[in-house]
């Protein structure tokens, strides 16, 4: 029902939305509320930090990348090889990194970033080096080109819709509670009989999907891909995002996806002080609103509401 | 005793420990352990502090492999073997002290418990066959039930750390009951409870060995120990002191002047 009427909302915004600047943005959002919805399961949920999930929207990207542009591969084949290849990456790095636990596997992930973010730039040969992959093609639909625009659009949103259903799905499932038992207990979890570490490594290779999938629509949208998108900021970045819409929400992940790629063009108007001031913001958030942006309105709703009925129940005294 | 065990040989120990030994470091933490637990029974372990007794359960539960020695479930070696493993075959526990899933739900917690006896994975969560709802249903189903079992349905949706804690017991013993276990292991059930609490846990113990489930807990409340175990195994010092009725307990010297009467 709450998926029917998120849907319904991305439908009447794409309609709505013309200027190619504002649908533009939207696309961006709905790519990173992708790789927010992924580190979401594994952070909010599985309360695994991954500081080094750049590494997967840039294998994601350089994938579909490389196989389009230097075998002329199609970009529908070169998403099953994204897909294919990320899994068992994921998998691989999975299978020691998750051994670790609170900073160590901050530390792991982010040692494993920084190996990614230095092959793209080093193998120039395959990637371009930091002068970047440049005539990354359009995607096509039979005939029809998605290369821009509307429809781009609704097809970042469809994914994105389709990975919020997974989400939901998985969250309120055997596995969803088996995610959050890790996270309140670990110990707890095994004696409950979860195999910890066997989910562990699945929640992770789901959420580098995620972000893998989030990196071919950003590669076929801009056409162009350089090292410094998939660098260590950005992993902090997707962290910003998952930690200021609020952990273990799937809604969060939408809101602070959004307010991190929308802050950034508000702020313009500030010029030389707007990293000042967007720092400032999420400050404020987390000052003000711990929980994340989610969790924080849906208490003030709580509270407004409390406040408006006061006078109609009678006081327990 | 032997008169006890002959009465009723023909039934198979549920779990057996052969010559149990466990050491850290230089610390000989068990030594030699041996003993049987017969099936719907309620078994105890008692002893001072530092006798060994938290240590032989986190063997039993595959929480530490033994050095030396065989723990036999069904007839089966399991010693070494994963916990998740012994869970699915039937071996449950519960914590000395209370470890919830805090952030959930009462009945989720319980959910949680019945994790072993599902089988929706990420494939059966992201379709929702109609097998996965109907596991789900019928998952939900039994927790309720086990709530109302330990008098907490009316709590289901309450977040679990909300609730007072002996409540947080009686709901801690109902997420292991979920994974319809055949073996029990409670440590220390009654710390931190109230006289009241500590009679209704007895009355719940007795209550789940009527459902056929055997128990063995570790326990410092001697009213609760006496009053309901069927067999107590004494331990002091990582060693085996005495074993018997609590009846032939109570008058053992050797108990009374190392853990009795000195508490």
């Amino acid at each position: 029902m709450r998926i029917f009427l998120f849907a319904l909302a991305v439908l009447i915004i794409g309609l709505g939305v013309s200027n190619p600047y504002h649908l533009q943005l939207l696309t961006f959002i709905g790519i990173h509320t992708l790789l927010a919805l992924g580190l979401n399961m594994l952070m909010g949920y599985a309360g695994q930090i991954s500081l080094g999930h750049a590494a997967f929207y840039g294998l994601g990207a350089y994938t579909t990348g490389i196989l389009t542009t230097h075998w002329s591969c199609s970009p529908w084949l070169a998403l099953v090889a994204v897909l294919l290849l990320t899994t068992l990456v994921a998998f691989l790095v999975a299978l020691p990194m998750l051994k670790l636990s609170g900073f160590y596997l901050g530390m792991g992930t982010l040692g494993f970033g920084m190996i990614a973010f230095i092959l793209f730039r080093g193998w120039t040969g395959m990637t371009g080096g930091d002068s970047g992959l440049v005539g990354i093609p359009a995607l096509t639909v039979g005939p029809v080109s998605v290369g821009s625009g509307k429809m781009y659009y609704a097809l970042v949103w469809a994914v994105v819709l389709l990975c919020f259903t997974i989400c939901e799905r998985i969250v309120n499932s055997r596995v969803g509670r088996a995610l959050r038992a890790i996270h309140d207990s670990e110990h707890a979890a095994a004696a409950m009989g979860i195999d910890t570490a066997r989910i562990k490594i699945w929640v992770f290779v789901l959420s580098a999907l995620f972000a893998a999938v989030a990196g071919f629509l950003y590669a076929h949208l801009v056409s162009f891909i350089s090292p410094n998108t998939f660098d260590f900021m950005v992993s902090i970045r997707i962290v910003t995002m998952v930690v200021i819409g609020g952990m273990a929400s799937i809604w969060g992940a939408i809101l602070g996806a959004s307010l991190l790629t929308l802050l950034p063009e508000w702020l313009r108007v500030f010029s030389d002080y707007e990293m000042i001031v967007y720092g400032l913001v999420l400050m404020m958030v987390m000052i003000f609103l711990p929980q994340g942006l989610m969790r924080g309105i849906l208490d003030l709703y709580e509270r407004s509401r409390i406040k408006y009925r006061r006078p109609s129940t009678p006081s327990r005294g | 005793m032997n008169a006890q065990e002959s009465s009723i040989d023909v039934r198979q120990p549920l779990l057996e420990v052969e010559a149990l030994s466990k050491s850290f470091g230089g610390i000989q933490a068990l030594y030699d352990i041996s003993f049987q637990v017969l099936p719907a029974t309620i078994h105890a372990v008692i002893g001072p502090n530092g006798a060994g007794k938290t240590t032989l359960f986190n063997m039993i539960t595959g929480i530490y492999s033994p050095d030396e020695g065989r723990i036999l479930y069904r007839d089966k070696e399991i010693q070494g073997k994963k916990v998740h493993e012994l869970v699915s075959r039937g071996i449950a526990r519960t914590f000395q002290n209370v470890e919830l899933f805090g952030s959930m739900s009462v009945i989720e917690n319980v959910l949680v418990g019945r994790h072993v006896r599902m089988r929706c994975g990420f494939w059966g969560a992201m379709v929702r066959w109609p097998g996965v709802k109907r596991e789900e249903a019928e998952a939900r189903e039994r927790a309720m039930e086990l709530l109302r079992f330990v008098g907490l349905e009316g709590a289901a949706a309450d977040r679990s750390l909300d609730l007072p804690f002996g409540w947080q017991r009686f709901l801690e013993i109902a997420r292991a009951m979920a994974a319809q276990p055949s073996l029990l292991l409670l440590d220390e059930p009654a710390s931190g409870l109230n006289a009241v609490e500590t009679q209704q846990l007895g009355e719940l113990l007795e209550e789940i060995r009527r459902r056929g489930v055997t128990l063995l807990l570790v326990e410092h409340d001697m009213t609760l120990t006496m009053g309901i175990s069927d067999h107590i195994l004494v331990l002091h010092q990582g060693k085996r002191l005495a074993e018997g009725t609590p009846r032939e307990i109570q008058a053992n010297e050797a108990v009374i002047s190392a853990y009795l009467g000195k508490d």
